[in-house]
């Protein structure tokens, strides 16, 4: 394999807090050096980024796709090709799809898909409980020996407090994340947008925030207790954060981390205008002043990742009436985009943005990705910050296109992507 | 016959548990169940102690291996022995446990062994009641025959308890023989490591003793003298405290491979009835290292020296 050096780059590396202009070595796989002025051999593939940003390839930690079962909403396949396209080099398959990824060889099944299949990395998530039904523990040592990344229960919090703290236990001995997100059923019920003024007006049913803040509070507190390892998948409320901040104060061993969708972070609920059910998204999108708070905490590192949510919906289940549409949005074309637009307009440095998608998640499973250090995988993205293009759904790669940016503006446009040492895509 | 007779030393009227025997207590239980051990072994019957004492056995769960072993321990002795029949007695007909107990005062039997599923029932029984009482195992509490039997098979077999490091590895949480077993093992000087899951550990270990508790049971294995497998209820193997049988067996499965961490001359040992293929391996349980039928023969002769101490009086 040849190598590839890539110069006169505005390096992206919040690892270790560069944001410099240098140049990229790789060679058979990963990167060999990063500096200034590198002599290149005459085998070496010579690139001139000409002032274009070079970041670690994203870590997208929650994408569901319809494989195995819905494949008419999203393969591994086409799930993968999106991702390259967003400069997401590594992501992982959230287990609740139509069969449940609860057992070693459903995980094997995605694992086995997604390094055939795949042009990035893909990495199984195992279920918490058998079928996500929130009673029996899966088998999590056997499916983290099998490769899962992390055990999570879907959408919801486990309604018994008994089986979450057996859980938790177990989870502990074996080293495995917990994830849940923090949605109490009983409180969401039959709420389809953030409760409040806004949704009495337009007639909706909200979803009030102690449907998020009361399982935490509870799952926060157990974890503690026990000693382990709990991330909350897309945190969407001021009062988690918050709640978190606190304990963290309290507690200094508190190993308990929070992840925000990017479309949480990038929209109000006033983004749902008139009845916009590609806005019909699960936790909410929130009130400005909520959204502007989990934009400080993001600033803050407060929030260990942004993740996209990608959540893929065929038209004919979004075609429909607000109350009755299907909740999701596809989100793996716009991770990066989303992100860097919020930095150009001042929510938080363009570094931290790149932070939250690449070392932060990195960091929370040990992965080597995620950052530009020699000996790293040479997973990177070369994309252009300045550039501004619109957003639109009929041009996303992904098999379903329920983007809630459809017809926005967006900064940050995806030049090239690469895998270990690969260019996996290049924009037309 | 026993060459020194005991009985009017032993200074306690019931057998509720160990947590209150003293080691000389232990020991010279010990030392008269190996007599009856090796009476049998020898073919020969022991002294007719207990004719014409009357032993009932009230079991208040079921336990077929445990009740038998009592029942030929008395009757090896010359006692009657009377088995009742709770799931037929007045008990099922809403009597209350103390009732029940008065009920059999009366009868004037000389020994009681009784197991009960509530911690602490035995106890309870045992205020009311004139003659002797012997826990055969209540609640997740005291089984402290078992303890007897446990420690008299590793002081056979190995000639001593001081200093031994025994690995009790399964659901120590709902086991009264880890707690009976681990409080003999202590008081005689030997050490004790605890392996499970989390969720199969009591909350908090720190009044027991033991030198190590860990999810780990590879870690705890290393250099082990002895390894007691205990066995795991199938419902708990379902989901609540365990994912499945598959997972527990592969994380906590007495195999040939883990066995070789412990000493070459390390004993495996099992309460039974055994979970084959789920805590232990056939092929480790009819090893050479397994003492599980002696724990079993040495249970009969254990029943026969408390019996013997007890209802002899």
């Amino acid at each position: 394999m040849s190598k590839t050096l890539i110069r006169n780059a505005r390096i992206l590396d919040p690892a270790s807090d560069t944001d410099d202009i240098g140049d990229l070595l790789i060679d058979g796989g990963k990167i060999e050096a990063v500096g200034t002025n590198f002599q290149a051999a005459n085998s070496t593939d010579i690139l001139d980024a000409d002032g274009l940003c070079v970041a670690p390839g994203l870590i997208d930690l929650h994408v569901k796709t319809g494989e195995p079962g819905e494949e008419h909403r999203e393969t591994l396949s086409t799930a993968s090709r999106a991702a390259v396209a967003g400069g997401i080099t590594s992501m992982a398959i959230m287990p609740n799809a139509n069969h449940v990824i609860d057992d070693v060889a459903r995980v094997e099944f995605i694992a086995r898909r997604g390094a055939l299949e795949g042009k990035n990395r893909i990495y199984p998530v195992g279920a918490l409980t058998r079928g996500l039904e929130g009673d029996a523990m899966a088998e999590l040592g056997l499916m983290q020996e099998a490769g899962a990344l992390y055990c999570s229960n879907g959408e919801t919090s486990l309604a018994d407090a008994g089986t979450m703290k057996r859980i938790l236990s177990y989870a502990k001995d074996h080293n495995v994340t917990v994830s849940v997100r923090p949605n109490d059923p009983a409180l969401s019920g039959s709420g389809v947008m953030n409760a409040g003024p806004l949704a009495a007006k337009m007639g909706l049913s909200g979803i009030p925030n102690e449907a998020e803040l009361i399982p935490a509070q509870r799952d926060t507190w157990l974890a503690n207790s026990i000693g382990a390892r709990l991330l909350f998948d897309q945190v969407s409320t001021p009062q988690v954060l918050a709640h978190l901040s606190q304990s963290r104060e309290r507690g200094s061993e508190l190993d308990v981390h929070c992840t925000v969708a990017a479309h949480t972070l990038f929209f109000d609920e006033e983004e749902i205008g008139d009845y916009r059910t590609h806005c019909k998204v699960s936790p909410p999108f929130q009130t400005r002043s909520e959204r502007d708070f989990l934009r400080q905490c993001a600033e803050k590192g407060q929030i260990s990742a942004v993740v996209s949510g990608h959540d893929p919906q065929p038209a004919e289940e979004k075609r429909l009436p607000f109350q009755e549409a299907s909740f999701g949005a596809v989100g793996l074309e716009t991770l990066l985009p989303a992100m860097v637009t919020m930095a150009t307009d001042g929510a938080f440095s363009l570094l931290q943005a790149i932070r939250l998608v690449t070392s932060g998640p990195a960091d929370l499973f040990d992965l080597p990705q995620g950052r530009l250090m020699a000996g790293a995988p040479a997973d990177i993205v070369l994309f252009d910050a300045q550039k501004t293009w619109k957003c639109r759904s009929d041009d996303l790669i992904s098999r379903s296109t329920n983007s809630p940016f459809d017809g926005h503006d967006l900064k940050g446009k995806v030049i090239k992507t690469m895998v270990a040492g690969q260019w996996v895509f290049e924009a037309n | 016959m026993p060459a020194t007779d005991k009985t009017n030393l032993f200074p306690h009227r019931h057998l509720l548990g160990i947590e209150h025997l003293s080691p000389d207590d232990i020991l010279s239980l010990l030392d008269l169940a190996e007599d009856y051990a090796e009476l049998t072994r020898a073919g020969k019957r022991p002294d007719q102690t207990l004719a014409g004492k009357t032993v009932v056995n009230l079991f208040f769960e079921n336990s077929t291996r445990t009740q038998s072993s009592f029942e030929i321990a008395a009757k090896r002795l010359g006692a009657d022995v009377v088995n009742m029949a709770v799931a037929s007695s007045s008990v099922k007909k809403g009597e209350t446990l103390i009732d029940t107990a008065v009920t059999l005062n009366a009868m004037r039997p000389d020994a009681l062994v009784i197991r009960h599923s509530s911690s602490g029932g035995v106890k309870l029984l045992s205020r009311k009641v004139d003659c002797a009482v012997i826990n055969a195992g209540d609640g997740t509490h005291e089984h402290p025959t078992q303890a007897l039997l446990d420690v008299l098979t590793m002081r056979r077999n190995k000639g001593r308890i001081e200093d031994l490091n025994v690995v009790i590895c399964g659901d120590i949480a709902h086991s009264r023989v880890a707690r009976s077993t681990t409080l003999a093992i202590r008081k005689l000087r030997g050490y004790v490591r605890f392996a499970a899951p989390s969720t199969l550990i009591p909350p908090d270990t720190s009044g027991l003793g033991v030198s190590l508790v860990t999810s780990d049971f590879e870690e705890a294995l290393k250099g082990a003298d002895v390894v007691m497998m205990l066995r795991l209820q199938l419902e708990r193997m379902d989901g609540a405290y365990v994912p499945s049988r598959r997972e527990y067996f592969h994380f906590y499965g007495l195999t040939r491979d883990r066995l070789t961490l412990a000493k070459p001359d390390a004993l495996v040992m099992h309460p039974g009835p055994m979970n084959r293929g789920i805590e232990i391996e056939s092929a480790i349980a009819d090893g050479p290292q397994s003492v599980i039928t002696e724990q079993v023969e040495m249970g009969v002769a254990v029943r026969e020296a408390v019996l013997h101490k007890l209802a002899g009086r």
